[in-house]
């Protein structure tokens, strides 16, 4: 059974524009100036329980949007969702014994007090017996590695630390679903890699279908199995982590540099940089063989170095982000002309 | 792995009303915890309630002194006014600490965390915080209420039964104010306004306002029911009246639950964007 | 002196800056003009409840009374909420970016928070003559056609002087948030006391003892200050009360750079 489901889930917001002028803006008071703006224009999807999706998408794409209407804090203004076979915008208090959230920027431990004292005021939001409590909660002490700062007021505590309570205690009623924004940001490198690492074990152990929205290319490519992408709106990729990493794999920079100079450009492929001595390639390996370009370079002189480098994830997302409109994008996933639109990515990049 | 079975909750009556007094106790006691944290100055905030609200009293010592009584009131009437108001305005504030954060905590789209889980979210939001100096309001009707009054059980008795449903009336048309932030976006002037003219009309003895106001007092900025309305039963030791206070207690909660609620479904989570553009 | 130029046009361009944002948002004044009108209001009828036995109290009449409260409330509405920003700054960790600027803070935020004021002041001002005239009629009129016309600029000046005395006052207590978490209990007792001593009532009416006391303390020049030149004008007093006014800024000030300066060295030691 799907866990999550988003049918052609659309979201339109009404914003008021902002008067300039003084006289315009007393004008404002009386009739303000609306404005419709879609954020999000008919998403679907579906995820099967015990499934880790990371959700991506460049600011504004409608990331947040589409997962507040998934856990009912908003109302579609079109389409539907249904999350455990629940409907969030009509069954939502019932979802949410069901499904726990970390949101980056708004915590649901106390500020001021230990995480313990939160974890206890969130049994009883959850009704969790004090006995199933203190046991579930000893486990993910245990888990988390929460022990040295159980009892130090949340406000004591560094991001990683707090994001790591803040995980733990979204896990404290043992959702079925656990919905993740942004929950990596901000972080450093090792801090990072501890939260990845106890996302992919909460999935593993409670069997959490885990759903993640995040800038972070780490977070998807150590995390997720799969990537859905939103750009204005609209999901525009849909496909398998591995499908995914296979157009990065697809396309390789190769770097090469000689004793002396020599002549650069080989009869199918020109460097997209060069020095007279020095030269690097990207490789589509659909076009070229790799293995005929370098022994292409290493025929015309004496190579002194050759790097063969796999493209990065990055570029690739960063490809379809800036690929306009969701037709390109696909288009793009179909291979044709992906080239170009590679080069001028990461040349922006 | 846990059992999802004994996870979830009971849906009985008995069991929801249960769970909802444990849920309050725990935020109550998380508040109280909260509170304690910042033990210099939750004393710094006590004693600074008591020099201000003595520096009220001081005001009409002044004026009555000057005047002899003002509509009606003495120098007592008015304290034990006083008293009432702040022991409710301060109950309201430790048992519903959000409850004049509302409007912003909806503009920030801050309802998204009481929104995930399972609880209601008027209650859950309102019960989230605690203002640390509303003990020192509270603290100090009851201060006012041993001077003037002495230690007679009953008439403390009366008072605790009156400041109760002071205290609802009071969360209740803050919030309801608050609320108004989901229809018309930045209510902050409108409830700062409601919370300034519901403290100072309570503040000042009934008798100087005309018929056509003691209306609104009645209604819309209900001092009456927070003020004059429990003066009155406490002078007059009627404790048939004190139910009565609570049916109409019950009535401001209902109406600005319903307010709320009807809002709630035009919450967009703080992507109300009317950034400047 | 090009330096000094350039540095006071980050002022002037902070307030104008203010001033501007503030009338972009005129729905902004409608809530504290509403309050200020039925403070007002209330206190009229406290005033016709107080008088209902007597002509005078204290040498005030009670039109005299109800001209001071709408002349004292000026200040306490139009400067009277610096703190707030102020504070939330202060706890932001804002203060921390502001620190590095290269500007003068205490100056900086005056520019900002004063110039917004002033358009609210002159707003409540211009509102508070309205509704005066119409719950009681004109203010009490001067001795002569000559200070008649020179009333106006003195209760100009000395409104003026109010709200830069509130905003040090408010700044330094909003400073003590470089120390105490919740600093608000603080500026309540700040306000209180200034509501008691000079807007509630003038502070002729106060026994002898304190009101003695109260004219060495910087409350009166607050509202007192304006709502007498309002209602009781003499030369001589005005001009007294205008010269005690700046004795009360300069201490003031002097107070704000002192915390200031031990509070900022104490961010910068304890990190923010």
């Amino acid at each position: 059974m799907a866990a999550i489901v988003a049918n052609r889930l659309t979201k339109t917001f009404t914003a008021r524009v902002r008067p300039s002028g003084r006289l315009s803006a007393i004008r404002s008071l009386v009739r303000p100036e609306l404005r419709e703006v879609e954020a999000v224009k008919g998403v679907s999807f579906e995820v099967e329980e015990g499934e880790l999706v990371a959700f991506l998408g460049p600011n504004g794409a409608g990331k947040s949007t589409t997962i507040k209407m998934l856990m009912g804090i908003l109302q579609p203004s079109g389409g539907g969702a249904s999350v455990l076979g629940l409907d969030p915008s009509r069954e939502r208090v019932e979802l949410s014994r069901y499904v726990g959230a970390v949101f980056g920027q708004k915590s649901q431990l106390w500020f001021h007090l230990p995480p313990s004292d939160s974890f206890r005021l969130l049994g009883a939001v959850y009704e969790i017996d004090e006995d199933d409590r203190k046991w579930r909660e000893a486990e993910l002490i245990e888990r988390f590695g929460l022990a040295p700062y159980w009892d130090v007021p949340v406000r004591k505590l560094s991001l990683g630390e707090r994001i790591r309570c803040e995980i733990a205690a979204s896990l404290l009623p043992a959702p079925l679903v656990l919905f993740l924004d942004e929950p990596t940001i901000g972080l450093d490198v090792v801090a990072k890699r501890e939260i990845r690492q106890l996302l992919a074990e909460a999935a593993r152990v409670d069997d959490t279908t885990i759903f993640l929205t995040s800038h972070d290319m780490g977070d998807i490519e150590k995390v997720c199995k799969r990537a859905i992408i939103i750009h204005h709106g609209e999901v525009v990729v849909d496909e398998s982590m591995k499908d995914l990493r296979h157009r990065a794999l697809s396309l390789k920079h190769v770097g090469v540099r000689y004793a002396s100079p020599v002549n650069l450009d080989l009869p199918t492929l020109s460097p997209v940089k060069r020095t007279p001595t020095a030269a690097s390639y990207e490789v589509d390996t659909r076009k070229h063989s790799l293995a005929e370009v370098v022994r292409a370079l290493a025929s015309r002189g004496e190579l002194e170095d050759i790097t063969i480098e796999d493209e990065p994830l990055e570029s690739v997302i960063a490809a379809i982000y800036s690929a306009g409109s969701g037709a390109e994008a696909h288009a793009f996933g179909s291979g044709d002309g992906s080239l170009e639109r590679l080069d001028e990515a990461s040349s922006d990049a | 792995m846990i059992g999802r079975k004994r996870l979830s909750p009971t849906m009985r009556p008995l069991g929801r009303i249960r769970a909802y007094a444990r849920f309050l106790a725990a935020a109550f006691a998380v508040n109280v915890k909260s509170t304690l944290e910042y033990r210099v100055n939750f004393l710094l905030q006590f004693f600074g309630m008591m020099l201000n609200n003595a520096a009220f009293a001081a005001f009409w010592v002044v004026l009555i002194a000057r005047t002899g009584n003002v509509g009606g009131y003495g120098f007592s009437d008015v304290m034990l006014v006083w008293a009432f108001v702040s022991t409710s305005f301060g109950l309201a504030h430790i048992v519903f600490g959000n409850v004049r954060q509302l409007g912003r905590i909806i503009m920030e789209g801050g309802l998204d965390v009481y929104l995930l889980q399972p609880k209601d979210v008027w209650i859950n939001a309102l019960a989230s915080k605690t203002i640390v100096s509303a003990w020192g309001d509270f603290a100090y009707g009851f201060i006012v209420l041993a001077m003037t009054t002495g230690a007679d059980p009953e008439r403390w008795a009366l008072f605790v039964a009156l400041v109760i449903p002071g205290a609802l009336i009071f969360a209740a048309t803050f919030a309801a104010a608050e609320s108004l932030a989901f229809f018309i976006g930045n209510s902050s002037a409108i409830s700062s306004a409601l919370t300034e003219f519901m403290l100072s009309f309570s503040l000042y003895p009934e008798g100087i306002y005309g018929s056509g106001m003691r209306w609104m007092l009645y209604t819309i900025v209900p001092s009456g029911f927070v003020a004059f309305m429990p003066l009155r039963i406490f002078k007059a030791l009627d404790w048939r009246l004190a139910p009565v206070l609570f049916l109409i207690a019950v009535a401001y909660v209902w109406l600005s639950y319903a307010l709320f609620n009807m809002g709630l479904r035009r919450y967009e989570s703080g992507n109300r964007m009317d950034a400047r553009v | 002196m090009r330096s000094l130029r350039r540095g006071s046009r980050v002022y002037a361009v902070a307030a104008s800056t203010a001033m501007r944002e503030k009338l972009a948002y005129p729905g902004n004044f409608a809530g504290s003009m509403f309050t200020y009108a039925l403070f007002v209001f209330i206190f009229s009828r406290v005033w016709a409840g107080a008088y209902s036995g007597t002509t005078e109290i204290a040498g005030y009449t009670m039109r005299m009374s109800v001209w001071y409260f709408i002349v004292a409330e000026v200040p306490s509405f139009g400067f009277g909420r610096f703190f707030w920003t102020l504070s939330r700054d202060m706890k932001s960790g804002q203060v921390a970016y502001l620190l590095v600027r290269p500007y003068d803070f205490i100056r900086y935020n005056f520019a900002e928070k004063f110039g917004g004021s002033l358009v609210e002041a002159c707003v409540i001002l211009a509102e508070g003559l309205a509704v005066g005239l119409m719950l009681v009629g004109p203010p009490p009129a001067t001795a002569s056609a000559m200070a008649a016309m020179t009333r106006p600029l003195f209760l100009a000046a000395s409104l003026l002087m109010a709200g830069t005395l509130n905003y040090l006052l408010q700044m330094t207590i909003a400073m003590t948030a470089f120390w105490f978490e919740e600093n608000e209990a603080f500026f309540w007792i700040f306000q209180k006391f200034s509501l008691v001593v000079g807007t509630l009532m003038p502070i002729e009416f106060l026994p002898r003892a304190a009101a003695r006391i109260a004219v060495w303390t910087p409350f009166p020049y607050l509202s007192y200050a304006p709502a007498r030149i309002a209602v009781a004008f003499s030369f001589s007093d005005a001009l007294s009360l205008l010269a005690r006014q700046a004795l009360w800024i300069a201490v003031a000030l002097w107070l704000a750079r002192i915390v200031f300066a031990s509070g900022s060295r104490r961010l910068s030691v304890n990190g923010g």
